[in-house]
């Protein structure tokens, strides 16, 4: 199971590039992992290291250039391949089930049976025992998986692997979820495991964990390896000029013409949690005044949905205040926050921006039927909505074949300028507008940020989070940094640059 | 996703008229492998069905609490909330329509009958309000709790009308008849055919218009479609959920008060043949469509009346009419399959 020790690339890619239509998520990338190492990959987002670890777990496969297992290139066939020749991989989304033990999810699908086909529960407590004495950690086998805390089910991944027979073992962002103490003891065990001579790849953005446990580094940016090192040979701040490159600047919009007026949204005391109750967001303080873009950045998942839900109603903060327009909002539904003017851009476009099998009609309409120019008495005035979704469409250039197809067949950028002609139609006081380009290709941006500029100057507050640093500072008239669930940094529009934001994004300055 | 979701008239057609297709060609191989003649059996069926003036009104008759059950079925449906409790909602809606109808036997029709169909309709409002807090507030399936719900209805109802409410000297389990003035016109007497299908006719098509060209139908659709994108802009998918689960029920409830004044003029024990699941195959096979409904509801009319009257004319038992129904509605609910992911998959 553990690689012959004269094997010099336990795992790599040469010459490795992968395109999806006009972008190159991987451009001749060279990469090498030696056995019994752990190898730490470092990059912003969409740097390309997503799609380099879907392909060397065979998820996805190269369009030119290949894989190196044991410095032969292969061409894997699926993930069961790559399981098959000792990889194995842990996402960010878990891929556990929450209503078993730990141990019925250690074992499933690859239970140990007696005669009869019944499972050998002697075999799996022994197995998960000894692989728990291996990884040096305290495991409750009888837990349910839902009653596990974060750090656990972590583990449970980690060794399920190791169960599965892979001695490589991926692991993409593991410590993007768990809390200062919890790191600490994840980076023990992947510390234990090399000792154990498995080899270990893993993606971060926290530099200061990389440092302390990476054999080797390789930073990733545009899609390429920037550069090839190790700790002792780099430093804290090289890695992060080379995470951050020297980009030039998009072009800017014009920054605000009159003073910002009144707070629109005043947060305070902010916390937020996710879906299983851990908290993401806060405390934190904010407030954003009318007639200014206030950008939020940060590297993703620090926070920012947390942020996005509570600021456009979706979800009650777990602790603060909110105000809108000078009125507590704090636990008012979705539906308030529409009535009272606030707009959101979902960063989810295909299940919360738009409703892509209802018609383009529909969705213009969507959350305004009620309003005296769309319907009278109860009844929708059919003309008057066509009329005005053609109207919006054609200010926004929306191509589309006919009002009543589905909002699905328009094309990734198309569907977008629908999502946000619906938004600038109902005149905002505050849009929150998350990842308002994402999918969106430079000329669709250019026109989008033109017209979110153009929203602000007539007076509306504007909440922009944006996983692309260039957005943040094409647009922002204030930028804030999200760290942690924090704000590590506030800074006006000509103090943000690329260097001081992105080195607050990973946690490296405080202003 | 872009075949199931074509927009060609025709082939949407085509595909909501494929399970009756295929069930009609089911029923032929069983009809010869019975030593049947598959032909002249369906057509017996088609004249028995709809032969004549006498023939077409006792399906008529027969789709009337049909039209109902599977409009009650479609407008929960089409909010992305699968209940299947209008079965219970017409037996209790058939005894409060019972009970009021007799209590005011002296009373003008034109007021006895608002009032039983009104109570009808309320009582089978009411009696869905529970799975639809329960669906709005706690996610809890309505699936289970419409289907628990009927057989509770349908046991009180029966024990009601074995005990409290038997009518007196009465042998059958059945109150006592309403009163005259209580029942629903007659459209063409001598045949059964009375005032309630033209009722049911009208709030089939009036759910038509409404479900195009209302607020609330554009409401419940996007909900039935996307609660989370209905939510983000605004609209409140709970109370689309809660409110068109009460007008199910009401719509269950009213189909029972009709069936009640128009046809049996009494509550009896086995109020329903299944109604109320018919109704459940009905809007499946109609696409939650008000056309669709009511072309549904008259083809399981037609299926049920001509299947009354073919064992008398021919050799051909009356299973082989209840296996073509069977197999309509299994072809109906295979449909199910695709309608579920999505709404799953929305959920």
């Amino acid at each position: 199971m553990i690689s012959d020790a004269r094997v010099e690339v336990r795992l790599g890619a040469r010459q490795l590039t992968r395109k999806f239509g006009s972008v190159v998520a991987n451009d001749r990338v060279d990469f090498s992992v030696a056995p019994g190492t752990i190898h730490a990959v470092v990059g912003g987002n969409g740097a390309g290291k997503s799609t380099l670890m879907r392909i060397l777990q065979g998820v996805d496969s190269p369009d030119a250039g290949s894989v190196i297992l044991d410095d032969q290139p292969v061409r894997l066939t699926g993930p069961a391949d790559a399981y098959a020749r000792g990889i194995g991989m842990v996402h960010q989304e878990f891929m556990l089930a929450p209503p078993l033990t730990l141990l019925e999810n250690l074992i499933l699908a690859r239970e140990p049976v007696v005669r009869g086909g019944l499972i050998d529960w002697r075999a799996a407590q022994a197995e998960a025992d000894r692989l728990a004495k291996i990884a040096g950690v305290e495991i409750d086998w009888r837990r349910r998986v839902a009653d596990s805390p974060v750090h656990v089910r972590q583990i449970l991944e980690i060794l399920r692997l190791l169960y599965r027979g892979a001695d490589v073992l991926i692991l993409d962002e593991p410590t993007a979820v768990l809390a200062p103490l919890q790191i600490d003891e994840l980076l023990r065990l992947m510390r234990k495991l090399k000792a154990e001579g498995r080899t270990i790849v893993f993606i971060s953005h926290k530099l200061e964990e990389v440092m302390s446990v990476a054999d080797a580094i390789t930073v990733m940016r545009a899609g390429r390896v920037v550069t090839s090192t190790t700790p002792d040979k780099t430093s804290r701040e090289a890695l992060t000029q080379a995470v951050i490159g020297d980009a030039a600047l998009e072009p800017r919009v014009e920054p605000r013409a009159r003073r910002p007026g009144a707070p629109v949204f005043v947060a305070h005391g902010l916390v937020g949690v996710d879906a299983l109750g851990v908290k993401r967001l806060g405390p934190i303080d904010l407030d954003i005044c009318s007639g200014e873009i206030l950008g939020v950045a940060g590297v993703a998942g620090n926070g920012q949905d947390e942020l996005v839900e509570c600021a456009a109603g979706l979800a009650a903060p777990a602790a603060g205040e909110i105000a809108f327009a000078g009125e507590d909002m704090t636990r008012a539904s979705t539906a308030r926050f529409r009535a009272a003017g606030v707009g959101y851009l979902s960063a989810d476009r295909a299940q919360e921006g738009l409703c892509l099998t209802a018609s383009i009609r529909d969705n213009f309409v969507a959350g305004r039927e009620r309003d005296p120019a769309f319907s009278r008495f109860g009844v929708l005035r059919l003309a008057a909505i066509a009329e005005r979704a053609q109207r919006a469409m054609d200010r926004l250039s929306v191509r589309y074949g006919r009002l009543a197809d589905p909002a699905g067949s328009l094309s990734g950028g198309n569907q977008q300028r629908l999502a946000f002609a619906r938004e600038l139609e109902r005149d905002p006081k505050l849009l929150v507008a998350a990842q308002p380009t994402r999918g969106v290709d430079i000329g669709g941006t250019a026109f989008i940020h033109a017209r979110i500029a153009a929203l602000r100057d007539r007076g509306a507050a504007i909440l922009l989070i944006s996983e692309s640093l260039d957005e943040i500072l094409a647009l922002s008239d204030r930028v804030v940094v999200l760290y942690n669930g924090r704000i590590v940094g506030k800074l006006g529009r000509e103090e943000a640059s690329v260097e001081r934001v992105g080195r607050m994004m990973l946690g490296q300055e405080a202003a | 996703m872009t075949r199931a979701f074509s927009s060609a008239p025709l082939g949407r057609a085509l595909q909501a008229a494929a399970p009756f297709v295929l069930a009609v060609a089911i029923g032929a191989i069983v009809l010869a492998a019975t030593g049947h003649e598959p032909l002249s059996v369906y057509r017996l069926m088609i004249v028995e069905a709809f032969g004549d003036e006498r023939r077409i009104a006792a399906t008529l008759t027969a789709a009337t609490p049909l039209l109902l059950t599977g409009l009650a079925a479609a407008i929960a449906f089409r909010a992305g909330i699968f209940n299947v409790g209008a079965e219970g909602c017409f037996y209790l809606g058939g005894m409060a329509a019972a009970i009021v109808g007799y209590a005011l036997s002296d009373w003008p029709g034109a007021l006895s009958i608002p009032l039983a169909l009104l109570a009808a309709s309320l009582v089978g409002g009411v009696w869905l309000i529970g799975p639809g807090l329960l669906r709005a507030r706690f996610g809890v399936d309505e699936v289970v709790t419409t289907l628990m719900l009927n057989f509770i209805a349908i046991d009180l109802t029966s024990w009601l009308v074995n005990g409290p409410l038997l009518a007196r000297g009465s042998a059958n389990s059945a109150t006592p008849p309403i009163g005259a003035s209580a029942e629903l016109p007659r459209l063409l007497p001598p045949s059964t055919l009375h005032l309630g299908f033209l009722i049911s006719l009208a709030l089939v098509i009036g759910y038509g218009f409404w479900s195009r060209i209302s607020v609330a139908g554009f409401r419940s659709r996007l909900v039935g479609l996307n609660p989370r994108f209905s939510r983000a802009v605004g609209i409140e998918p709970m109370r689309v959920f809660l409110s068109m689960m009460v007008a199910s029920g009401v719509i269950g409830g009213l189909a029972g008060g009709i069936h009640t004044l128009g046809l049996v003029h009494r509550f009896v024990a086995g109020f329903s043949p299944g109604y109320g699941f018919t109704g459940v195959a009905i809007a499946l096979l109609a696409r939650n469509s008000a056309i669709g409904v009511a072309l549904a509801a008259i083809l399981f009319g037609a299926l049920s009346s001509a299947g009354a009257n073919i064992q008398l004319f021919s050799n051909v038992p009356i299973e082989i009419v209840e296996i073509l129904q069977g197999a309509v509605m299994i072809f109906a609910v295979a449909q199910l399959g695709f309608g579920w992911a999505r709404r799953r998959a929305a959920a």
